[in-house]
């Protein structure tokens, strides 16, 4: 299934969203007005050079953080108001994490760092973490920790702690920062495997191969999403602009 | 994976530390078990010191009541006796149930081995209401009733012509052996009275007289009428209560300092622990952040460190309290070589309601010590789990 087709219904909705940062007296706007959507289903990699502002909006989209002004909807629901136990639970149940430096505990093994997301939520995990392992092909590395694994095999570990709680969106910063393009290269198509089953991926990438792989590609530049059309990377066909039309 | 098993889990992450922490509260965990193991052994020992004696009163030459009360309870050589004579103005006292005499003296053989040798008569068996005899009572000159644990030491048995160890070319007949009593009876070599006087030259003298009350609750009047008669003023008459009440005393107000030194063990223990978990925290903030991204609330944040911390004092008041059991020995050893008395048997003595105050004080411990890590814990932003990695962009 190609998720970009059911772009209609948004999992993710910002309209005109800002985020400012204060350090001292000065001010800092990291985000500016962006608005845009990603539909159900969809692959969609955050690309712009350092210091755009990916980072902050994919707090902003994680619950994370709160925007300073505009309107943030995932899944149909207004996040901006929301509580910090309701963001926790929305975090823990409907999102997943793939970060550039792993964040696998160094202490727990494979299985328990897969079962961690699990525990937060009160759930047993025993049946989905072999299931995940076998999904991402670390059987073999089961019990082992962290330490004992290569960067793609801990990148792998850490997609699939990112689903075991089966989120409705995978967020991802940068999954192949840390990795030597053959083994990103896993990574991108574990991604483009899991978004074939229909998992929906945002994915923040300064790698040209990863946002390639994706059906779109969303453009920051100082804190604005760039002003233009999208593209449809796999049919090369014009998508809706879904970027505020120029002033 | 549960909570516990996660919180386990973090003391793989900095075994030293974390095992040096711990070693602090073990530390001041055995101390607090010692202490309390302590005061427990004493007490019970001095009491069943006392209460093998079976006498009230003892009466001694002039001098120490302590310290004749500790050399008639574990036997050694007097320095100055009470005549024989007295005795029967003793028992004159209408309260005086029982008056038994007693000649004590102590000698030193080769490997300075005592020897504690006790002249008695058989009126001695109304205050010793618990000994089992194996034989009969000595009946004569030269009749020797042994403790078991003497009987034991040179093998001798019942019937047995024996020499007297550290008395040269005389000879004794053992007639009886006792049962072990656990007591300093266990190693004396019992003869008649006027036997003893005999072989030590001091005919006509006692070193000790050991006195049971028809009613103990008469004890004042008792001692107020041994006190008022002509013997009484050559004699210094012991209530073993008051001996008793008056030792424990002062292990108390001893064991108020040193009670006061383990708390302050403890609370640097704690502030230790503290330390160490606030060091990891601070550490572990990425982590800490990561967990809250991918779903840890901050109560769930909190709860983990705070078991953490739990987990490292439960670990060293285990060890503490274990290291206490195993060095109970060298702890007893010292503490007996610094006490003025100190009764035989163990001195150290511990019960479950020990192990469970010091359990329950390292509780208390690690929940203080861990708040303030725990709430520093919580407060990570899941933003953290980014933001370490190069700021906020």
């Amino acid at each position: 299934m190609s998720g970009a087709r059911e772009a209609s219904r948004p999992i993710i909705s910002a309209t005109n969203l800002c985020k400012v940062y204060v350090r001292g007296r000065e001010e800092i706007k990291a985000l500016d007005n962006a608005t845009f959507e990603v539909g159900v289903g969809e692959f969609v990699a955050l690309v712009g050079p350092s210091g755009a502002g990916k980072s902050t909006l994919l707090n902003l989209v994680g619950c994370m953080d709160a925007p300073s002004s505009g309107t943030l909807k995932l899944m149909g629901r207004s996040v901006e108001q929301l509580a910090e136990a309701e963001r926790t639970r929305l975090r823990r149940d409907q999102l997943g994490f793939v970060f550039q430096h792993f964040g696998l505990v160094p202490t727990l093994t494979v299985a328990e760092n897969i079962a961690l997301p699990a525990l937060f939520a009160r759930r047993s995990a025993t049946g989905k973490t072999e299931e995940l392992l076998a999904k991402v092909g670390l059987e073999h590395r089961r019990d082992h920790r962290p330490h004992e694994l290569s960067g793609g095999e801990m990148q792998r570990a850490a997609i699939a702690r990112a689903l075991v709680n089966n989120p409705a969106l995978l967020l991802a910063d940068e999954p192949t920062g840390n990795l030597d393009s053959a083994t990103g290269e896993t990574i991108i198509e574990l991604f483009a495997r899991l978004n074939r089953d229909g998992l929906t991926i945002l994915v923040v990438t300064h790698n040209s191969r990863l946002a390639n792989s994706a059906h779109r590609h969303i453009e920051l530049v100082d804190g604005r999403l760039r002003q233009g059309v999208t593209t449809d990377l796999q049919s090369r066909a014009p998508m809706l602009t879904i970027y505020p039309a120029p002033a | 994976m549960t909570w516990v098993e996660l919180s386990l889990k973090e003391w793989q992450r900095r075994p030293l530390r974390t095992s040096l922490t711990t070693a602090g509260v073990a530390i001041a965990t055995a101390a607090l078990f010692s202490l309390l193991a302590f005061q427990r052994g004493y007490r019970e020992g001095v009491r069943q010191e006392l209460d093998r004696l079976g006498a009230h009163v003892l009466l001694a030459p002039k001098g120490c009541p302590y310290d004749a009360a500790s050399m008639a309870l574990h036997g050694a050589s007097w320095p100055c006796y009470l005549k024989q004579s007295y005795l029967k103005e003793v028992r004159t006292v209408p309260e005086v149930a029982t008056a038994a005499p007693v000649f004590m003296a102590a000698l030193y053989g080769l490997e300075s081995r005592q020897t504690v040798y006790v002249g008695i008569e058989s009126n001695i068996l109304a205050l010793r209401p618990s000994w089992r005899i194996t034989g009969h009572f000595p009946a004569r000159e030269g009749d020797l009733l042994l403790g078991s644990e003497i009987a034991q030491r040179y093998g001798w048995h019942v019937g047995q012509p024996v020499p007297l160890p550290g008395l040269q070319n005389q000879f004794g007949t053992v007639v009886a052996v006792l049962a072990p009593t656990q007591g300093a009876d266990d190693t004396f070599i019992h003869l008649l009275l006027s036997d003893a006087q005999r072989r030590f030259h001091h005919p006509g003298e006692l070193t000790h007289i050991l006195v049971r009350l028809k009613d103990p609750n008469d004890m004042d009047k008792a001692v107020a009428q041994l006190r008022g008669c002509d013997a009484g003023l050559a004699m210094n008459v012991v209530p073993l209560a008051h001996v008793f009440h008056t030792i424990q005393a002062l292990v108390n107000s001893t064991r108020l300092l040193l009670g006061c030194i383990a708390m302050v063990a403890l609370l640097a223990a704690g502030a230790g622990v503290s330390n160490t978990i606030l060091i990891a925290v601070a550490e572990r903030r990425r982590e800490l952040g990561m967990m809250r991204a991918i779903g840890a609330s901050s109560g769930d944040i909190f709860r983990l460190v705070w078991f953490e911390t739990l987990q490292t004092c439960l670990g060293g008041a285990i060890a503490g309290i274990v290291v206490s059991f195993l060095a109970a020995r060298e702890v007893e050893a010292l503490v007996r070589a610094r006490l003025p008395f100190s009764p035989s048997g163990s001195l150290i003595r511990w019960e479950w309601w020990v192990v469970g105050v010091c359990l329950g004080c390292a509780l208390l411990l690690g929940s203080l010590a861990g708040l303030l890590p725990a709430a520093r814990a919580a407060a990570v932003p899941p933003m953290m789990s980014i933001r370490n990695r190069g700021g906020w962009t």
